[in-house]
């Protein structure tokens, strides 16, 4: 009995520690998109389409030139996205489980494995909206008056 | 009429007699600590004997610990999920309960099992020992009970108790990640993240410091009563509830003690 607990603890202790790190990128295709903001997106958060998880999010990284995030998306090679779709970073709750969503466009042609989505809507940082409407910046003219 | 015999004083009495008892008992242990501790950082050492505690303590406690551990994280996940959930916040379910977790009830109900399991196991075996005179015939043989008998038992369970608690910890949060997962429509690998993102070296060191310390309460408990315990076989049950709750009291009372120096402010 106690060494299947220690097996299982080692276990699990071993998933909490490689979960979310994709090395042989298993039966799935790469696909790219930068974004301005992923607010709470986090390495291993689904992508869906139309509500059905279609892949997961790879990678997450700041391109330094740009200071965009870019992110990898590992898709299930059964789905093709058109190349003019849209993907878009949005949550469960108030405050995280963020996932990508993408809409597929209508372009006959499909994006490749390794090609990047263009179209793209970061995170919106719902707290910061919500500190704005209630203690709204003020105008620029008025900067430094204080 | 003299004070002595006055019916007026025998309330006062009674507080003043329990007082001194109370004093009393609180130095003996202390007295017994101090000399554990003497016995068990001064050799001469029985490592054999510590070995074999160690095993009994350790070992042998893993299934009772885990299936607590796991319950519990099981539990306080659900609970969790629903006060996040009046503020909209269910998300932020993975840290809580890591946090929860590995500060508080990773190393409380290690302890609190152990001390049912262990304390008492040891005040039965010492008292039995004690009422069948084996502690005075140790003496004879100019064996000291302290090193033999008390110090072996300090030092496995302040060993065993910090690693069944990281077992605890784990085992939780596994209990935890299975009920958010299976029942909570979570995601399994962006929880696993969540957790291991969020906690600290030392919400953990902080807990396992806890753990050395329940430990010691067990061990120092479960010695004490089982050495003093007197009369007979009623006297040897009497030890082992006796080690069972003070040891579970005792090991509260620190909790608290402890948290309340590990809270920064």
């Amino acid at each position: 009995m106690g060494v299947v607990v220690l097996g299982l603890a080692t276990a699990f202790l071993v998933y909490l520690f490689t979960a979310g790190d994709f090395g042989g990128a298993k039966r799935s295709y790469p696909l790219f998109a930068r974004f301005g903001q992923v607010g709470a997106l986090a390495q291993g958060a689904d992508v869906r389409v139309a509500g059905v998880k279609v892949g997961t999010v790879s990678k997450v990284t700041l391109d330094p030139a740009t200071f965009f995030a870019r992110t990898q998306l590992a898709m299930d090679p059964a789905v093709k996205l058109p190349t003019d779709s849209t993907a878009k970073i949005t949550s469960d709750g108030l405050l995280g489980g963020a996932h990508v969503v993408i809409e597929p466009g209508g372009s006959p042609d499909n994006l490749a494995p390794g090609a990047e989505i263009l179209n793209t809507q970061g995170a919106v940082d719902l707290l910061g909206l919500i500190g704005e409407v209630v203690r709204p910046k003020p105008a620029p003219a008025d900067t430094g008056a204080k | 009429m003299t004070l002595a015999g006055a019916h007026w004083l025998t309330p006062v009495r009674a507080t003043g007699r329990l007082a001194l008892a109370a004093l009393a008992t609180v130095g003996a242990i202390a007295l017994f600590a101090i000399r554990g501790l003497t016995a068990m950082f001064i050799g001469p050492w029985f490592p054999g004997q510590a070995l074999r505690q160690f095993i009994a303590i350790g070992f042998y406690s893993l299934p009772v610990v885990g299936l607590t551990a796991v319950f519990t994280g099981a539990a306080l996940a659900l609970n969790i999920y629903t006060g996040g959930g009046r503020f909209n916040a269910e998300q932020i379910m993975p840290q809580i309960v890591a946090l929860g977790i590995t500060r508080e009830l990773g190393p409380v109900l290690a302890a609190l099992m152990l001390a049912g399991r262990v304390s008492a196991t040891i005040a039965a075996e010492i008292g039995a020992m004690r009422a069948t005179e084996q502690i005075d015939a140790m003496r004879t043989l100019s064996t000291d009970p302290f090193r033999y008998l008390v110090a072996p038992r300090m030092a496995a369970a302040m060993i065993a108790l910090p690693l069944l608690t990281l077992v605890a910890d784990i085992v939780g949060i596994g209990g935890g990640w299975l009920v958010a997962t299976l029942t909570l429509d979570f995601n399994p690998v962006v929880y696993a993240r969540s957790t291991v993102d969020f906690v600290e070296a030392w919400d953990v060191g902080s807990g396992l410091i806890k753990a050395v310390v329940f430990g010691f309460i067990i061990a120092l408990m479960g010695c004490y009563q089982g050495y003093t315990a007197s009369g007979g076989a009623r006297g040897v049950g009497r030890a082992a509830t006796q080690a069972m709750v003070s040891a579970g009291i005792l090991i509260f009372a620190m909790d608290y003690v402890l948290t309340t120096l590990f809270t920064e402010r």
